[in-house]
């Protein structure tokens, strides 16, 4: 034995050594290719644009680029050293690995727990009273995202969380919450027609709720089939908005409301789950669901991120995918779904291969008017910024930086978040026709946040361009343009706004003057849409 | 896109003027010589019950009806015409109001009939039809308004966010809001200080240090700068965001935004219209239609403990119903007899309507669900012939035995009593022309004046 285990370490090391390059090898020949993916999106496009007679935009440039995957991968604008680095470094796979950053980064994190939450919990916006329960989901949702869980199964976990969970009495700080997406079912007060409602169209891409009252002639979904499809829910209760989720485990059943017809769970390919014992309704449902053969799930998915990178589904709106609201492109949303599921539902690749696309590094620069047609994605549609987008983008503009620095700290210096938050929270039906309203023009021009952003003693990225003795002006009215617009300005620009400050503006001072120019650049339809 | 050309030229008027900060003074003139202009241009006031209001508890009850529920009804000042005791206020301005209580609409999910009942045609394809406010904000306007043609108060758009967009016509229509729900929730709906706040237009001012000829060259180099930006990626988001920084300034520059100052009014007349958000929301409303403003739009979807839709009673309908009278009759009396008692009332239109109706069937929970086969809708005002009922429900009210009312019937008779023409066809977001109202329409002839 002695002998033996003399050689055991060398062993350990020597299986260790082909097991990971074993696993290197199966990774290789399994992990799906985004570039590939990527490719064949670009494919489709141009066989439609061929079709239309479409001359596409240009690429974009790099500070396009830059700016527009900072924002839409982690919600915010690059910082002025960030634009630098990128504008410097002449490795031609330099978008690629800014991707890869990004994706790993607290940014990516962030902004898709905003983009979850408003997707599956759209009553916070109008609800004070829910945000409580929503920071259990928040502190969910972003560990699911940190460890890239397959969407299926984070779908699933959605679906069977286990209701009589006790929830604490009273309020605990955000990071001591339990992580728990329950309040997806509270907030839609565990009715089962709201939930069936809600799980419809987020995760199949259905509007099912037009049946709930009646039979419309010509709708496909009859209003059996949504309360069978609600009966999955049928066991859930809860005291209120804010109160416990509980469940009768044996109700499988219940009554369509003003009739006498009692239904049990159908799915909605008319199937009926298999009694097998201890499995709960929802359980069945989610399986249904994440089915990798379910016809709607992948579909709804990647159409939901596809709007969410180029601000119009492939089928729009997203949640109405029916006979009667085609595609605009069949092939590419079927060849995504099949791909995505192939990848074990796999956000990131999902993610990777949509930003990877020529498609999706389309200048937003209109060259010629065939690019009109926004549903042929012929130059990049201008997308409304979330709120957290823009409020999130205004702190990294002035210096502040929201994903590094405590809450509480940008608080104190620019006054309440959720304040400006709130002014920007508009509903708009479609990101690519987002509405500027008169209100927010005016909370930009003269409402506190920007005041004091604009202030030479508020605002780091200001006091630090005022008083750098190491710039000219020309330098510091770059450095501005670099902050708010992730770009340099252009000669024209440069000159006009050097002017400006030389002559010391409306009240002849340049460090006044550059706090002009500076406003300027962040009311800005540039700084306000992502282009 | 008409008028981008000069919007330049405009902006740099606009900012000249900032410098100054010159008060004109013409539009205080105006408010103050309303009533017996003959050209004054007719406005439209519409009280929009957001969660679709009971029928027949309000305007149209069936006593001696199982489906009647409790409430009684009661006489007005109209022989023969009785409503609900609950809005014995209203009872007494009968003469003032017409009700049509045969609307039939068919679509009785809340989404979908908000859409229908605001822009007069279903959520169906890719046109993007603009709501009443903003078509009426379109035929109405003036060059020299400085208010937006549409005004929003405390408005709930979450149940049809694209019915409180301007569609097609464009976000120089869209409406300005004040007074939105969300922004009350959590500090105390019913405390008068946060309600003058909430209606006004915030950040109006300049922000603090900023004088005016800064602003003013702020301004200017702003419009300098982003033209070529916005140019180069046309479409509707480049266009609203201009558009929306235009009025912004314009308003900033206006006295006319004093209107939104309703505490300027006697504290008898304040309290006559209610102490809450609708009754102080009415209040702008008359202060904003005497100054101009072609259309103006006041939500009622709830009160302080029920804030949003209150009136989608499927549980406790009567309880909830009476309580939301308490708010509703005092406010919309008072609303006709100051407008009356200014001389503004025979052109100023009143509406009062919800997405639908509510089951006459009371459920298992004392509640009335969705209902759209059979429901009121009242008018009023301007354009008005009042004091009548148009069209009958049968005794248990399920179904309309006389004159049934379309959705088109109601937008043409509305467009009649404003004076525009319902034929006449704007261009939509798919280049193809479309009619104010389609489907040739059988306007209420018999309430116009």
């Amino acid at each position: 034995m002695p002998q033996r285990c003399r050689y055991l370490p060398g062993i350990a090391v020597w299986i260790t050594a082909a097991l990971w390059l074993w696993a290197g090898f199966a990774e290789a020949q399994t992990a799906p290719d985004a570039t590939e993916l990527a490719r064949r999106i670009d494919r489709h496009i141009e066989a439609a644009w061929q079709a239309a007679g479409v001359k596409p935009a240009d690429l974009a440039d790099d500070a396009e680029f830059l700016r527009r995957i900072y924002l839409d991968l982690a919600g915010r604008i690059p910082t002025v050293s960030e634009v630098r680095q990128f504008f410097d470094d002449p490795d031609p796979d330099k978008r690629r690995r800014v991707v890869d950053r990004l994706l790993a980064s607290p940014g990516y994190v962030n902004h898709f727990a905003n983009v979850f939450r408003s997707a599956w919990l759209p009553e916070l916006d109008n609800a004070a009273e829910l945000a409580f329960t929503a920071q259990g989901f928040d502190a969910w949702i972003r560990s699911r995202l940190a460890e890239n869980t397959p969407y299926d199964r984070l779908v699933r976990e959605l679906l069977t969380v286990s209701a009589n969970s006790r929830r604490p009495p009273v309020a605990v700080p955000p990071n001591r919450m339990e992580a728990t997406p329950i309040a997806f079912f509270t907030s839609k007060e565990a009715k089962p027609e709201n939930l069936a409602a809600a799980t419809a169209r987020m995760f199949l891409g259905i509007r099912l709720e037009c049946a709930q009252c009646h039979n419309h002639p010509t709708a496909q979904w009859k209003q059996e089939q949504f309360w069978s499809y609600a009966a999955f829910f049928a066991g859930l209760q809860t005291s209120g908005p804010v109160g416990e989720l509980r469940e009768l485990p044996g109700r499988r059943e219940l009554v369509i409301p003003n009739t006498q017809l009692l239904v049990g769970p159908v799915f909605l390919d008319g199937r009926q789950p298999e009694e097998n014992g201890r499995a709960s309704t929802r359980q069945l449902l989610a399986d249904w669901i994440t089915a990798r053969d379910n016809p709607f799930f992948a579909k709804a998915t990647v159409n939901r991120f596809w709007e969410q990178f180029f601000g119009i589904g492939l089928v729009d709106p997203v949640d109405d995918m029916e006979p009667d609201n085609p595609p605009s492109h069949p092939e590419l949303l079927g060849e995504l779904a099949t791909a995505f599921a192939a990848s074990g539902f796999d956000l990131k690749f999902l993610i990777r291969a949509i930003v990877l696309s020529q498609t999706y590094q389309r200048s937003s620069v209109q060259t010629d008017t065939s690019q009109d047609d926004p549903r042929l994605f012929a130059r990049m549609a201008l997308k409304g910024l979330t709120p957290e987008q823009i409020v999130d983008s205004l702190f990294v503009a002035v210096g502040a930086q929201a994903e590094r620095e405590p809450q509480n700290v940008i608080t104190a210096r620019f006054g309440d978040r959720n304040e400006l938050l709130a002014r920007f929270r508009g509903s708009s039906a479609r990101r690519i026709e987002t509405q500027t309203s008169i209100l927010q023009a005016l909370a930009l021009m003269n409402g506190r946040f920007i005041s004091e952003a604009t202030d030479l003693e508020k605002s780091r990225t200001l006091a630090a361009v005022v008083d750098a003795p190491f710039l000219d002006n020309r330098e510091k009215v770059e450095t501005l343009f670099l902050a708010a617009l992730s770009r340099k300005p252009t000669a024209e620009e440069s000159k006009r706004f050097v002017e400006y400050v030389q002559s010391g503006g409306a009240s002849g001072d340049s460090a006044k003057a550059l706090a002009d120019v500076f406003w300027v650049l962040l009311n800005s339809g540039e700084f306000l849409l992502n282009h | 896109m008409a008028g981008l050309l000069n919007r330049r030229d405009w902006l740099r008027m606009q900012a000249a003027g900032l410098i100054g900060f010159s008060v004109s003074g013409w539009f205080e003139r105006l408010a103050a010589a309303t009533a017996d202009d003959p050209q004054r241009r007719r406005s439209c006031i519409l009280l929009w019950m957001s969660g679709g209001p009971s029928q027949l508890d309000t305007w149209d009850l069936k006593p001696g009806h199982a489906n009647g529920g409790p409430f009684k009804p009661i006489d007005t000042s109209v022989t023969g015409i009785q409503i609900s005791e609950h809005l014995p206020k209203l009872a007494q301005q009968m003469k003032h109001l017409a009700i049509v209580r045969s609307m039939n609409t068919r679509e009785a999910d809340h989404g979908r009939a908000t859409y229908l009942m605001r822009t007069g045609v279903m959520p169906t394809g890719p046109i993007q039809y603009p709501p009443l406010g903003s078509i009426v904000a379109k035929e109405k306007e003036r060059p020299e308004d400085e208010i937006p043609g549409f005004v929003s108060i405390a408005p709930f758009r979450q149940l049809s966010p694209t019915a409180f967009q301007p569609g097609f016509l464009g976000p120089r229509y869209a409406p300005l809001i004040v007074g939105e729900s969300s922004m009350l929730l959590g500090n105390g709906q019913g405390q008068p200080a946060d309600l003058d706040k909430a209606l006004k237009v915030q950040d109006l001012d300049l922000a603090p240090g900023v004088v005016p000829e800064q602003a003013a060259r702020r301004i200017e180099l702003l419009d300098e700068m982003e033209g070529r930006f916005l140019k180069q990626r046309p479409g509707v988001s480049s266009l609203s965001h201009r558009t929306a920084y235009e009025q912004a300034v314009r308003m900033m520059r206006s006295q006319a935004v004093k209107a939104f100052d309703v505490e300027e009014e006697p504290s008898s007349l304040r309290d006559a219209y209610g102490r809450n958000l609708f009754g102080q929301g009415c209040l702008l409303a008359r202060r904003l239609v005497e100054r101009g403003v072609p259309f103006v739009e006041v939500t009622l979807g709830g009160v302080a403990e029920m804030p949003v839709l209150g009136w989608d009673t499927h549980q406790n309908n009567f309880p909830s119903v009476q309580r939301l009278c308490e708010v509703l009759d005092p406010a919309f009396s008072t609303l006709i007899s100051d407008l009356r008692d200014r001389g503004l009332l025979d052109t100023t239109l009143l509406i009062w309507m919800g997405e639908f109706g509510r089951t006459p069937r009371i459920n298992n929970a004392q509640g009335r669900d969705h209902f759209a086969n059979a429901w009121s809708v009242v008018l009023g005002g301007g354009g008005i012939r009042g004091g009548q009922v148009v069209g009958k429900t049968s005794p248990d009210g399920m179904e309309v035995t006389e004159r049934p009312v379309t959705v088109h019937d109601l937008f043409a008779t509305i467009c009649l009593a404003l004076g525009i023409d319902y034929n006449k066809k704007n261009m939509s977001n798919v280049g193809r022309p479309v009619k104010i109202v389609e489907k040739n329409p059988q306007p209420i002839t018999e309430i116009l004046v």
